[in-house]
């Protein structure tokens, strides 16, 4: 039982992780030759992708895992807001945008934790 | 085709013949000069952090960086495994988040698929797509000439997945040594980075209207969506995105007309 449970993490990452990620990336090399990117469906699919990937996001600030819960909603919610603000403003620089997020949340561990 | 219309490159018959190891070094070194790949790199760091935070073994966290190679999903593993979820629900997640890298690596292969490029070659190059080398790719690959290409894609991958694959580790045993506010910024880049890098990479009105509305609903689908209100996020946010833009397009196909 202890045995399983070492190993566990391990299959996971193999059978929920690799397997159905690594499906689309060779399915999209098989079909890859009659691929058309602005086909309806696919625009669809990507549409679901990109909202799936912001509720993952939004899962992230709202109900954070680990002691990310120690920095109080408004401030993790202040410090994207912030971080995406500054990222638009200086001229779509995302590497501007993180620095300033990370400065607000950081910042408010500080203060709240 | 398309590999024979994005080959006319005028530099290609002047540049002297390097062959593919120095094209592999090229690659290797734009990924260490890439911003991109510093974000990447801080996040993955971020990702070790959320792992030791979570009790995740330090050696799954790593071989999640190596295999699957798309921090979303690998949060999604570790969310989940956290949480207790059954696998077959994770893995359910994590198809659905994964789609992405359909489009993705349909989009770059024509770049990377030479006439005598082996399908082992073709698979091993899919496995590089994600967020970060594709941005990298889509940028750098078609201004070169068609047989750089693949060894190219190879390097930069190569470091991208390695380089992560440190940071993974790197992550991990900071978390537990860092001055906590620190610690707790480092698991917060997932969620910032990600948000940026997604709305970075939106190309139409389809990406910001699902990436909005998956934003908006998320919370609601988090109270009472039950087990999988991640999927019903992007199923009802992508499908609402979706006919938005049916509709402008329909709407402009008439005006236009």
């Amino acid at each position: 039982m202890t045995f399983d449970a070492a190993l566990w993490p391990y299959l996971l990452v193999v059978l929920a992780g690799f397997l159905p990620t690594e499906v689309w990336r060779s399915l999209a090399v098989v079909f890859a030759r009659r691929f058309d990117e602005d086909s309806e469906a696919l625009i669809f699919v990507r549409g679901v992708a990109t909202a799936l990937l912001a509720a993952v996001v939004a899962r992230l600030v709202l109900i954070p895992p680990g002691e990310l819960e120690a920095v109080p909603l408004a401030v993790r919610v202040g410090a994207v807001v912030a971080g995406f603000l500054v990222y638009l403003g200086a001229r779509r620089s995302v590497l501007l945008g993180i620095l300033f997020g990370e400065a607000v949340i950081i910042a408010g561990a500080w203060y709240f934790g | 085709m398309p590999v024979s219309e994005s080959s006319p490159d005028p530099q290609a018959n002047a540049e002297p013949p390097v062959h593919a190891l120095g094209w592999f070094w090229r690659g290797v070194i734009a990924g260490t000069t890439s911003v991109q790949g510093l974000v990447l790199f801080a996040s993955m760091v971020g990702f070790g952090g959320l792992c030791r935070d979570i009790g995740f073994p330090l050696g799954a966290a790593m071989l999640s960086t190596l295999l699957v190679w798309a921090l979303p999903a690998q949060v999604l593993v570790v969310g989940g495994y956290a949480a207790g979820s059954a696998a077959a629900v994770i893995a359910l997640a994590v198809g659905l988040s994964s789609i992405r890298m359909f489009p993705m690596t349909a989009a770059i292969m024509p770049y990377l698929r030479g006439r005598s490029t082996s399908i082992a070659a073709q698979f091993l190059a899919a496995h590089f797509v994600a967020v970060t080398a594709w941005i990298e790719g889509m940028r750098r690959l078609p201004g070169m000439a068609a047989e750089t290409r693949l060894p190219f894609f190879f390097g930069l991958g190569t470091l991208l997945i390695f380089s992560a694959t440190l940071a993974t580790l790197i992550g991990f045993f900071l978390a537990g040594t860092l001055p906590r506010s620190l610690a707790i910024g480092l698991l917060f880049l997932t969620p910032l980075s990600f948000l940026i890098q997604l709305a970075h990479n939106a190309r139409d009105l389809v990406d910001r209207l699902a990436l909005a509305f998956g934003l908006v609903l998320a919370p609601l689908f988090a109270e009472f969506g039950g087990r999988l209100d991640l999927l019903w996020t992007g199923l009802v946010g992508g499908a609402a995105a979706w006919v938005v833009h049916r509709f402008m397009k329909k709407r402009k196909e008439k005006g236009g007309a």
